[in-house]
C-alpha cells in the first residue's frame, strides 16, 4: 500500500496527529503508564491492608471485664480511626495531595512526588476500604462468631479465621472497584508532579498545542487499563467461588 | 449427689427495661442430664447464652467448679473450651469443610497437632455418622446433616458441659428424629448435659432432671417422671396440657 502508519510526517486530521505524538513521544507515554500503574498498584495494595486494620478496629467492641488500660486504649484507637476516615472521605483526593506534598515539605521533609503520590493514594484508599471492611464484616451473621466463641476461641482469632475470610470473598467486588478508582483517579497527581499518564498527555500536547488529540491517547491507554484488569478481577472472583460439589470420603462408608 | 460443675447464683438478666431472667438459683452436676422446657419469652435460651457467657448477665454469677468466671475475655474462653454449646441455627463456619469446622477450634484454642486434631474431628464425626462427609461445605447439606456435625465439632474440644439451644427447632420434621438420636447416644456417654427443647417427649425420655420456667423464675425443678406426670405447680400443668392438645 505504501502507506507505513508509524511514518507520518505531516499529520493532517485528528487520528493522524494521535498517531504521530504516540510514536514521537512513545517514551513518555510509556513512563507515563508505568508510573500510573506503580502508583496504583502499590498504593492500592497497601491501603487494603490500612484498611483492613481501620475496618478492624472500628468494628472492636469493649469488654466490661477487660481492665481500664485495655479500655482506653481501645477507645483511643477508635476514635483515631473514626477521625481519619471522615477527613479522608470528606475531603477530594486532589486537595489532600496537595496538603500532604506542600505541608511535609514546609516541615523540612525533602520527598519526591512519586512518594507523597504513593502516601496520598494510600491514604484515600485505607478510608474508603476501613468503609468497606466495617461492612463486609457487618454483613456475616453474629452466628459464625457465637459458633467460634462458644468453643472458646478468641475475638480475635475469630475475626481472623471465621469473620474475615468470610467478609474479604464478599468484598472482592468492591476491592475491584477501588483498585479501578485508583488508576483514574493516580490523574490528579499531576499537581504535584508526578510524571504519570495525565502529565505526559499535558506536555505532549502543550508542545504541538494538540490537546484534544493527546488527551485521546491517554484515555485509550486508561481504558485498556482498566478493561484488562477488570476482566482479571472478574476471573478471579470465579476462581474463588470454588467448586459446587464434593466427594464422599468412602473410607468413612462403613461407619454410617 | 455428685460434684456440681456449674453453679448459678441469684442470676439476673434485663435487656433495658424487660427482664428476662429474674434471681435464678440452680446447680448443674457432673452427668445430669437437664432438659429446660417453657413457653417462647420465658428465658429459656438466655439462661443458656448466659450460662455460656455469650449474654452478660445484670446481676449474679456463674460459678465453674465452685470458682466464679468473671468477665475477661481470658478467663471467658478458658472456661468456654470447657463448655460447649450447639446453636439452634447450627452456626457452621461456612468458609470451611466439615472437617475443618472440627478442626479449627482444636487446632487454634487447644493447639493440638494437625493429627490430634484430624483423629479426634474423625472419631466425633464417626459418632454422628457424618465422616463420609468430611469434604462438604455446611451449605451442602441438610439441616440434620448441619446439626450433627455441629455436635461432632463441640465434641472435639472434650468440654465438660455441652449446651443445646433447641436443637431441632429449625430442622423439618423429618430430620428431628436423627439428632435426637445423637443427643440420646450421647445421654449415656457421662457427659453433663443442658438441652433447651421444646420435644416434651424426649425431655421425658431423656433428661434425668426436668426444669419448668416462667417469665424469668424457674417454676419448677424436678425429675421428669415427677413434673410430666404430676406438676406441683399450676403454670407447669397449664403449660403441658396445651402442649398435650396440640
Amino acid at each position: 500500500m505504501g502507506f507505513n502508519i508509524w511514518a507520518i510526517e505531516n499529520p493532517e486530521n485528528s487520528l493522524e496527529w494521535m498517531v504521530y505524538l504516540t510514536d514521537k513521544y512513545l517514551n513518555m507515554f510509556l513512563e507515563g503508564t508505568w508510573l500510573t500503574l506503580y502508583i496504583a498498584v502499590l498504593g492500592t495494595l497497601l491501603g487494603f491492608v490500612l484498611g483492613y486494620v481501620v475496618g478492624i478496629i472500628q468494628d472492636l467492641k469493649i469488654n466490661q471485664g477487660d481492665n481500664f488500660i485495655k479500655k482506653i486504649l481501645i477507645k483511643t484507637l477508635k476514635i483515631i480511626a473514626s477521625v481519619y476516615v471522615e477527613i479522608f472521605r470528606d475531603t477530594p483526593m486532589i486537595v489532600q495531595a496537595m496538603i500532604i506534598y506542600y505541608g511535609i515539605r514546609q516541615m523540612g521533609v525533602n520527598m519526591t512526588p512519586i512518594v507523597a503520590g504513593i502516601i496520598v493514594t494510600v491514604l484515600n484508599t485505607g478510608a474508603y476500604m476501613a468503609e468497606t471492611v466495617r461492612g463486609g464484616i457487618g454483613s456475616i451473621d453474629q452466628g459464625q462468631r457465637e459458633g467460634a466463641w462458644a468453643m472458646g476461641m478468641s475475638p480475635m482469632k475469630t475475626m481472623l479465621y471465621i469473620v474475615l475470610p468470610q467478609a474479604f470473598k464478599n468484598i472482592i467486588p468492591e476491592m475491584a472497584n477501588t483498585f479501578l478508582t485508583n488508576l483514574k483517579m493516580t490523574s490528579v497527581l499531576n499537581v504535584i508532579a508526578v510524571q504519570e499518564l495525565f502529565m505526559a498527555a499535558k506536555t505532549v500536547g502543550g508542545n504541538y498545542y494538540k490537546y484534544f488529540e493527546s488527551y485521546l491517547v491517554i484515555a485509550a491507554i486508561y481504558f485498556v487499563l482498566c478493561f484488562v484488569f477488570n476482566k482479571l478481577f472478574k476471573l478471579i472472583e470465579k476462581r474463588m467461588k470454588g467448586k459446587n460439589d464434593y466427594t464422599l470420603a468412602v473410607e468413612y462408608m462403613d461407619n454410617e | 449427689m455428685k460434684e456440681t460443675v456449674i453453679g448459678i447464683q441469684d442470676l439476673s438478666k434485663s435487656f433495658g427495661n424487660h427482664e428476662v431472667l429474674r434471681k435464678i438459683d440452680m446447680e448443674i452436676h457432673a452427668g445430669e442430664i437437664i432438659c429446660i422446657v417453657g413457653s417462647s419469652g420465658s428465658g429459656k435460651s438466655t439462661l443458656l447464652r448466659c450460662i455460656n457467657k455469650l449474654e452478660r448477665q445484670t446481676a449474679g454469677k456463674i460459678l465453674y467448679h465452685g470458682k466464679e468466671v468473671r468477665d475477661s475475655q481470658r478467663e471467658i474462653n478458658e472456661y468456654r473450651a470447657k463448655v460447649g454449646m450447639v446453636f439452634q441455627s447450627f452456626n457452621l463456619f461456612n468458609n470451611m469443610t466439615v472437617l475443618k469446622n472440627c478442626m479449627i477450634c482444636t487446632r487454634k484454642v487447644l493447639h493440638l497437632s494437625k493429627e490430634e486434631a484430624f483423629d479426634r474431628a474423625i472419631t466425633h464425626l464417626k459418632e454422628v455418622g457424618m465422616a463420609p462427609f468430611i469434604h462438604a461445605k455446611p451449605s451442602q447439606l441438610s439441616g440434620g446433616q448441619k446439626q450433627r456435625v455441629a455436635i461432632a465439632r463441640s465434641l472435639c474440644m472434650n468440654p465438660e458441659v455441652l449446651l443445646f439451644d433447641e436443637p431441632t427447632s429449625a430442622l423439618d420434621p423429618e430430620m428431628v428424629g436423627e439428632v435426637l438420636q445423637v443427643m440420646k447416644q450421647l445421654a449415656t456417654t457421662g457427659l453433663t448435659m443442658i438441652i433447651v427443647t421444646h420435644e416434651m417427649a424426649f425431655a421425658k425420655d431423656v433428661s434425668t432432671r426436668t426444669i419448668f420456667m416462667d417469665r424469668g423464675y424457674v417454676a419448677e425443678d424436678a425429675a421428669p417422671s415427677q413434673l410430666f406426670t404430676n406438676p406441683k405447680n399450676p403454670r407447669t400443668r397449664e403449660f403441658l396440657k396445651r402442649y398435650l392438645a396440640g
